[in-house]
């Protein structure tokens, strides 16, 4: 059961951010997580600004210089079919094809789902655990086989659950941000917090700020991108380890390389030594190996979870395999 | 099963006789509308919305429920503060264990006795208080309000572990609820005699039942009379089981079931909320409503338990089973619910051996009760023995399907008298199945492709089956009335759980009379206006009520035969019935069209009453299967693609070709839930509270988790002994081979043996990678 709550649903930006202002105050766009947090009575929350009634938020739009501007409110389906995303970058769309069903895809936001908070079971179950403010992380020698292998540092161990920001960050995509003290752009690569740097964040927004859109740099020629994903059941199945690459080509080798992954880490996580591996190289059976050996070789896997380490490597073997076998795209 | 059988879908009901059925007619050589392929009866109503579910009764001044529940699986209330709760805007009744109301009455687990607020709560999700107010929110912020102080107490969550040494008692007596071994022949001799002997332990998780519609009823007093609408599998058991705790009269109670959501097993008998929402509405003087939420359910209303297996096997290299040693183990929950039962029973009776010995323990964990799971025990059982089969096959160097070809018997060998069984079809499933399979063909191509590079590899694996129970039996009183303009009435006291029992039922009336299926109106489910029926369980509503609706119709025709006499002036021996007309046998001229019949028409109505025959006495009544199917399995990252399914059964005559083929499909898919993806989890080690009490972490399989290409072949053996139908229970079967089979395909992919269920990508490359370091 949903707690007792208020609702405004204003129409202009500027009194949305007012209305933020206000004491546990929520941003509601497609409501599909922020409903479920409410019912599982995640947070506080006693009012509720829905965004949803502002119009410029948004849309798809091809902008100066060949990149894309897409509204936060732009819903996942949408992005997932937009010719313009499947042209310039095909792994954006793969990676919002893959979100969840064709329900919540219908309905849940690329803000939302940018700003989506943990799925850690005991997070949305009844456990008080460190990031709802109690003094334990119950996942940490509990039933983990969900959670991160990478960046936990033994603080709070869940894996980010969004399928579309690693990608955005392997594309170097922008969020650009409204709020009381006016407009700011945050690289997606830095939306999200690190456990050790703050266990109550889950993004750098402050208080009644907005995400009002994303914006993505014009791809650069020979641009492979793609987006994978391996789960427990192939649909409504949040990532047990999953890959955005972003790699510029230069005939058979990699010119510039971008591998970010999900399902293994509190954020999306870019694989500096899968990507260094990659760099310069021509894409052979051995560096494919050799970068997937290395995504993986810093891995500080939990009790449960030791088998993400193969996952994650053999997973993204054949996404290189593939990306190989693809070209310059 | 024969009539000495006791069955789990009988217990804790008393189990009237019903009279002996008059002229039963013979076997049906040939049918006409029996085996069509015809839309339900209530399509429409389903898919328009029409049908009225428990869930959508909504009455004059119908208030609403909520249950107080231990969020702890162990502890003890000391206090209940219900004062703030109380004062709460809608809210008109609070009870708890102090409460009046509640004084004095009981639950039964089973055979265990408890109050019906015991304030020693054994799982997570036992009741501690119940609210009714104006509006459901209204109920579950005052329910919210109520605060509890509990002592919390030392629980067990782990089975394994639960009889330990030092290990937390569920109950005073101790965590070993029960312990059952069976034994023919001389084990010893039995592995003497072998020329291969294999052990292995499998194990499979808990499921949690998953029905659409939630648990839960509406009630409502009328004076001193009670009516309850439940989303249930057997009303009648709804009321005997409610006539006890509230200590009414049979007659008091009157409780409605027509349309259900599913139940799969955990709606064979209602809750304590039943009782409680009773409560409410007598003390609050409104109907009051009460459903549970999916995770009250996931905690409360039942799961198939979680079950380690320790099989021995012994084998000739000519394939002979020469011993089968099969240890169990597995948790009720916190009370008495059958956490072993019918695990080993596959073991006992499916294939031919000479030496077996069984044990079953049944352990007290503190988690939710079980409750009977679609053929309870049997998919655990058969995922041990039918990979142990694989197993041996392998190991002598002889075709699966050959193997089980070769074991084959034909009489029941774990019944006292090894009684046959009717029919056996369990080798033309095999047979066929491996036919339509193209099982040999498939097996080289699959072996050719796995001999060449790349990480995807493919397996095929066949699973075999008998269902227990299935042949359905007394009691049962159908009532049908025929109107005099031809149209029909039939009355029976069965619920259709979404089987298409009702479909069956219009087309064997309508097989009988002579009519269009569509002027028969079905009248079902309900304790005041027809007869007793056991809850629609074991795949035996159809072999039960099919025969039952049979000799109904053959009263309701010798009614009219006798009634025909007197306008044809001739004697009623001499008279037939064929299509809508009755005709004399001497001159074939001389009929009459049944709507013409005189008395029918000043009368208005003629009625038919049809009673269940017993089943044959020395003869066991069973279902049979074997399930194929092949899989691709990505070595890289262990994701399994499953690319075809064929199920074969033979449950004897189909009597509508869709609604077989739609428990065929949904069983396969239910056993994909089992082999890939659902699994229980509590967080054993700390909490011992439930992890995924939703749809997103208790993983039901998708739509794109099942293949496209699924088959249901249906192996019909006439079967005239059974009942006068011929047709077997089908319901479960369908269910038990499939995880099996999955596993044993995985492995001809892979090499690995997947003992632990479910086989996820998790799973998968754990294996992989720990067969890879050697
Ligand atoms: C069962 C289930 C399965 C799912 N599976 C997947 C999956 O496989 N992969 C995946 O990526 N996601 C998955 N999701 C998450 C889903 O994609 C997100 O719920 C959805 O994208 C959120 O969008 P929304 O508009 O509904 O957000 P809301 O629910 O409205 O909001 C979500 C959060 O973001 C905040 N927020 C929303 N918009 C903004 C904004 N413009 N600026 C700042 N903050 C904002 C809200 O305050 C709230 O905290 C799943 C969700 C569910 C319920
Ligand atoms: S992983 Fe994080 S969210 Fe989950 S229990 Fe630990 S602290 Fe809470």
């Amino acid at each position: 059961m949903l707690p007792t709550f208020s609702y405004v649903r204003p129409d202009k930006l500027e009194q949305a951010v007012k209305h933020l202002e206000t004491e546990r105050a929520a941003i509601h766009a497609g409501g599909t997580d922020l409903l479920g947090c409410l019912r599982e009575r995640i947070m506080d929350t006693r009012l509720l600004v829905s965004i949803s009634g502002i119009k410029e938020l948004s849309g798809i739009k091809e902008i100066a210089g060949g990149g894309l501007r897409i509204g936060a409110l732009t819903t996942i389906s949408a992005i997932a079919e937009n010719k313009l995303v499947r042209d310039k970058y095909p792994g954006l769309a793969r990676g919002a094809a893959e979100v969840a069903s064709p329900q919540l895809r219908n309905q849940g936001t690329l803000g939302g789902n940018l700003c989506q908070k943990p799925r850690c079971w005991y997070y949305r179950g009844e456990f008080h655990c460190l990031r709802k403010g109690g003094n334990r992380c119950f996942a940490l020698k509990g039933e983990n086989q969900f959670h991160a292998i990478f960046g936990h540092d033994n603080i709070c161990v869940f894996s980010h659950p969004s399928d579309t920001a690693p990608v955005l960050v392997a594309l170097g995509a922008d969020v650009h941000v409204l709020g009381p003290s006016g407009k700011r752009t945050i690289a997606v690569a830095d939306l999200h917090v690190l456990p050790a740097d703050d266990v109550l964040a889950d993004t750098v927004l402050k208080q009644a700020e907005i995400i009002t859109h994303i914006t993505i740099p014009a791809p650069a020629r020979h641009l492979y991108t793609s987006y994978r994903k391996v789960r427990a059941r192939r649909s409504w199945d949040f990532a047990l380890a999953g890959a955005a690459l972003a790699l510029v080509m230069d005939g058979p080798r990699v010119a510039r390389a971008k591998v970010v992954l999900s399902g293994c880490a509190p954020v999306p996580w870019p694989s500096i030594a899968a990507e260094q591996v990659l760099t310069g190289r021509n894409l052979t059976p051995e560096i494919m190996a050799k970068a997937a050996r290395a995504a993986v070789a810093a891995a500080k896997p939990l009790a449960g979870n030791e088998y993400k380490v193969a996952m994650c490597r053999g997973m993204l073997e054949e996404e290189l395999q593939k990306a190989g076998q693809g070209g310059s795209r | 099963m024969t009539s000495n059988d006791k069955i789990y879908y009988r217990e804790g009901i008393p189990v009237p006789e019903t009279p002996a059925a008059e002229n039963s007619p013979d076997f049906w050589k040939k049918t006409t509308i029996v085996g069509k392929a015809l839309p339900r009866v209530d399509a429409y109503d389903r898919v328009s919305g029409t049908a009225l579910f428990p869930s959508d009764i909504l009455l004059p001044n119908m208030i609403y429920g909520v249950i107080l529940r231990s969020p702890h699986p162990h502890a003890r209330v000391k206090r209940i503060d219900i004062a703030e709760a109380q004062k709460m805007q809608g809210v008109r009744a609070i009870i708890t264990g102090e409460s009046a109301e509640a004084k004095g009455i009981t639950w039964q687990y089973r055979d265990q006795q408890v109050p019906l607020f015991d304030p020693h709560c054994r799982f997570e999700g036992e009741v501690v208080a119940a609210v009714a107010a104006d509006t459901w929110y209204q109920a579950s912020d005052a329910a919210r309000a109520i605060k509890v102080d509990y002592e919390i107490l030392a629980f067990v969550a782990d089975y394994e572990k639960a009889l330990d040494e030092g290990a937390a008692r569920v109950q005073d007596k101790g965590n070993l609820l029960n312990e059952e071994t069976y034994e023919r022949g001389d084990i010893k001799k039995g592995l003497a005699q072998a020329d291969l002997v294999l052990e292995e332990t499998y194990h499979t998780p808990c499921e949690l039942h998953t029905p659409l519609e939630l648990h839960g009823c509406v009630a409502n007093w009328e004076r001193d009379r009670l009516t309850i609408w439940e989303s249930s599998q057997g009303v009648y058991a709804v009321q005997a089981k409610i006539a006890q705790a509230l200590a009414l009269p049979l007659s008091k109670i009157r409780v409605k079931g027509h349309y259900m959501g599913g139940g799969f097993g955990s709606k064979l008998s209602p809750g304590k909320y039943t009782v409680i929402c009773s409560l409410l509405a007598k003390k609050t003087g409104r109907p009051v409503k009460l459903l549970l939420s999916r995770e009250e359910t996931y905690l409360c209303v039942g799961n198939r338990p979680a079950t380690t297996m320790r099989l021995k096997a012994g084998i000739k290299k000519d394939g002979t089973l020469t011993a089968l040693e099969f240890e169990c183990s597995g948790p009720s929950g916190a009370y008495p619910a059958g956490g072993a039962q019918l695990v080993d029973w596959l073991a006992r009776d499916l294939y031919q051996c000479d030496h077996v010995r069984t044990s079953s323990k049944d352990v007290l964990i503190n988690a939710g009760p079980a409750r009977p799971f679609r053929a309870p025990g049997h998919p655990q059982g058969a995922w041990a023995l039918e990979q142990m089969i694989d197993a041996l096959a392998a190991e002598i160097g002889m075709d699966p399907v050959e193997l089980r070809l070769k074991n084959i018997p034909l009489r029941s060998q774990a019944r006292a008298e090894n009684p046959p069984y009717t029919t056996t079809g369990l080798r033309q499933c095999l047979e066929e199945g491996a036919k339509e399979f193209k099982w040999q063909a498939t097996l080289k191509e699959i072996r050719n492709h796995n001999r060449k590079e790349g990480h995807r590899k493919r397996g095929i694996g066949v699973g075999a089956c008998l269902w227990i129970a299935g042949g359905g039996g007394p009691p049962s009183t159908v009532i049908l009335k025929m109107y005099k303009d031809g149209s029909i009435n039939l009355n029976m006291g069965a619920s259709d759980i979404g089987t298409g029992t009702k479909t069956v039922m219009a087309q064997v009336a309508a097989e009988e009379l002579g009519v269009n299926p569509q002027v028969i109106q079905i009248e079902h489910a309900d304790t005041a206006t027809t007869q007793f029926a056991t809850p629609s369980g074991g795949s035996k509503t159809v072999p039960t009520e099919a025969p039952t609706v049979r000799n109904a119709a053959i009263s309701l025709k010798r009614a009219l035969l006798a009634m025909a006499a007197e306008d044809l002036e001739v004697a009623m021996e001499e008279l037939e019935y064929v299509g809508d007309e009755i005709v004399w046998s001497k001159d074939r001229t001389k009929k009459i069209k049944v709507t013409d019949v005189s008395r029918l028409n000043r009368r208005g109505e003629v009625i038919g009453v049809g009673y269940r025959g017993p089943n044959p006495a020395d003869k066991v009544v069973n279902p049979f299967a074997a399930h194929f199917c092949e899989v691709e399995v990505n070595t890289l990252t262990g994701e399994i693609e499953i690319l075809r399914f064929l199920g074969v059964h033979d449950s004897g005559r189909v009597m509508n070709r869709l609604t077989f083929d739609n428990q065929v499909y949904g069983g396969i898919v239910m056993g994909i839930g089992l082999g890939l993806t659902e699994c229980r989890q509590l967080d054993e080690s700390q909490t011992g509270k439930l992890c995924n009490k939703n749809w997103h972490d208790y993983k039901l399989p998708t739509a794109l988790d099942v293949p496209q290409a699924m088959t249901s072949l249906a192996v019909e053996l006439d079967d005239p002994e059974c009942n006068n139908t011929g047709a077997k229970g089908l319901g479960e079967p369908v269910t038990i081979p499939t995880a099996a089979a999955l596993a044993n395909a995985l492995y001809m992919a892979t090499g690995v043996r997947f003992t632990r269920a479910p086989i996820s990508p998790m799973a998968v490359t754990r294996e992989l990678s720990k067969k890879k370091k050697g």
